[in-house]
């Protein structure tokens, strides 16, 4: 059993207000993990902290044995540390194609002196990035969208998009901020499938979301938050008979 | 008025601001960096280039090495890259109006030490014999020819430097990072190294392009630095269009030539201060037409990248 991520201890307030109490979990790569929990109960702050968005008071993060906490976030992303956004907002004046070929580029490309001295390698690179983007937008039926630029889409293909850019840039772990928000509940099988295509590549996937149904049917193992802590944990069907989280989650007493 | 040397004069000057109004776009069009301390970087290049290659007997300076024209434009834009960079540590740190802020403190702060220092800055007084490139070969009127071919040639330069940039890997970074600064650093990419980069690279070629428009100006005052210039530069480039590829180069040739034609109108001697109080009138009621009928400039970003970008790169 080798966990990917764990955090153990995790705090975190703001002002007087404790967003996150002692939290400790683990992602293991052999399982979709969720997190759920009703809202305000602290599941982005974690994510915020996890990803290093946002620093926690005290508590440990250690991504595949080495201690993450502490690191910038793009540092974070460049381990292998992947989150999206709840809100995909993407790079709205870019094409699709760009918003992908961006997250997907090598990073020591990103230089004035190599736009103008090294224009011929990072261009043949880029068309190996190229056809990457391209694979992975017609593997979620978005390629006749490849020119239009990202503002111009449903809030639903955003979604999709941001998920393709997201797998460009190769993450080992990837953190889901809620992804079946707003999307079309005759879609969300689609969407589960592709979450378990994702995990079935080899990628350690952690979820996010309040969908309880959407989540216990996509997630192998699930915590759950309330008030900045985890109350219960288990597998989908131990987490949803827990009269815990029944009565705090799902206001049943 | 409207002698042929006029019009060399004044497109010298379009060409100028041209070179930096593009700086200026790879920085605030392209980077979302709102630097309004534009002259800041110029003076320090312009300074630079007077002091070191100051070759006036009748100065009194403290400073006054005497170096070859070429030898002074490098070390203006090496120091101006310098000064952008220690400037950028701590400015780069804050975003839109608090980095426009600083920015342009930093302007006002160093025009103001330029008076104070005048023991190597000559003061009010400043430079007024500058070496001038090929000054030997051509003489009188006909220097104002060789300006402008150099003038021309910077701007070339500069625009053939934007647009590899527009065009690498670099240039969409900074894009995205203007876009969406978080999810720019979900994907890897440290924000705060690209922007210090941009701002590094910004200060190096306005350090370069400051020599050229002291050769315009012919002499070094610190009243040449006043903010009056940022300004126009960044109305060359709204009237351009922000995060094009050629507008803000055209934004600024059709601004300057606009403005300088004002000049042109026949008034009286008594009322020359009042034509000359008209030059701003006429850029400012240019940017609220243009921003009441194009708010995107001229030459919109949208039209410079997306899909034809793409399906240029791709083939």
């Amino acid at each position: 059993m080798t966990s990917l991520l764990s955090a153990s201890g995790i705090r975190k307030s703001f002002g007087g207000i404790v967003a996150l109490n002692d939290v400790t979990l683990e992602v293991q790569k052999s399982k979709i993990t969720a997190l759920i929990g009703p809202n305000g109960a602290g599941k982005t702050t974690l994510f915020n902290v996890l990803t290093g968005f946002d620093t926690s008071d005290s508590g440990e993060i250690t991504f595949d044995g080495e201690r993450s906490d502490h690191l910038a976030a793009w540092k974070i992303a460049q381990l292998g540390v992947v989150r999206t956004f709840q809100t995909p907002v993407g790079f709205p004046t870019m094409s699709v194609w760009e918003n992908l070929v961006v997250a997907g580029s090598n990073t020591k490309w990103n230089t004035p002196v190599a736009a103008v001295f090294q224009r011929a390698r990072a261009r043949q690179e880029e068309k190996r990035i190229s056809a990457k983007a391209a694979e992975l937008l017609d593997d979620l039926g978005l390629a006749s969208l490849i020119d239009s630029r990202l503002e111009e889409l449903s809030a639903g293909d955003r979604k999709l998009v941001e998920f393709a850019r997201q797998l460009m840039c190769e993450p080992r772990l990837l953190l889901l901020d809620e992804p079946a928000a707003g999307v079309n509940p005759e879609h969300m099988n689609r969407l589960s499938d592709l979450i378990r295509q994702i995990h079935d590549s080899g990628i350690g996937v952690l979820v996010i979301d309040h969908n309880l149904s959407f989540v216990l049917e996509v997630a192998d193992y699930v915590y759950v938050l309330a008030n900045g802590e985890v109350i219960s944990e288990g597998t989908p069907a131990q987490v949803s008979e827990d009269p815990t989280v029944r009565s705090v989650y799902l206001g049943v007493s | 008025m409207t002698s042929p040397l006029f019009w060399v004069s004044v497109l010298t000057l379009a060409f100028i601001y041209a070179s930096v109004t593009m700086v200026l776009n790879v920085e605030a069009g392209w980077g979302g960096m709102w630097d309004l301390g534009v002259v800041g970087l110029m003076a320090v290049g312009a300074y630079t280039y007077g002091i070191t290659t100051a070759n006036d007997e009748g100065l009194t300076t403290k400073f006054q090495p005497g170096w070859p024209i070429w030898l002074g434009i490098l070390a203006a834009m090496a120091v101006t890259g310098i000064v952008a960079f220690l400037i950028g540590l701590p400015a780069l740190r804050l975003r839109r109006e608090y980095f426009l802020i600083t920015t342009f403190a930093f302007a006002e702060v160093f025009r103001q030490l330029a008076v104070i220092q005048a023991d190597i800055t000559n003061g009010t007084v400043g430079f007024n014999r500058l070496q001038r490139p090929f000054e030997s070969v051509v003489s009188g009127s006909n220097y104002n020819y060789v300006l402008l071919l150099i003038a021309v040639l910077v701007a070339a330069l500069v625009f053939a430097l934007t647009f590899a940039i527009s065009r690498s890997p670099y240039g969409r970074a900074l894009r995205s990072m203007r876009d969406n600064e978080a999810a720019v650093l979900s994907v890897g990419i440290g924000v705060s190294r690209l922007r210090l980069q941009t701002f590094v690279m910004a200060g190096v070629v306005l350090g370069g392009i400051a020599p050229v428009y002291l050769w315009w100006t012919r002499s070094l005052v610190p009243q040449l630095f006043i903010p009056d210039f940022t300004f126009v530069a960044w109305t060359a480039l709204v009237i351009g269009g922000m995060g094009s590829r050629v507008g803000p180069f055209l934004g600024a040739i059709f601004l300057i030539t606009f403005t300088e034609l004002v000049r042109l109108v026949d008034v009286p001697p008594e009322q020359i201060k009042l034509l000359i109080g008209f030059q701003p009138i006429a850029i400012g009621l240019l940017l609220i037409l243009v921003l009441r009928f194009r708010p995107e400039g001229l030459f919109p970003e949208r039209n410079a990248f997306g899909s034809r970008s793409r399906a240029a790169e791709i083939s």
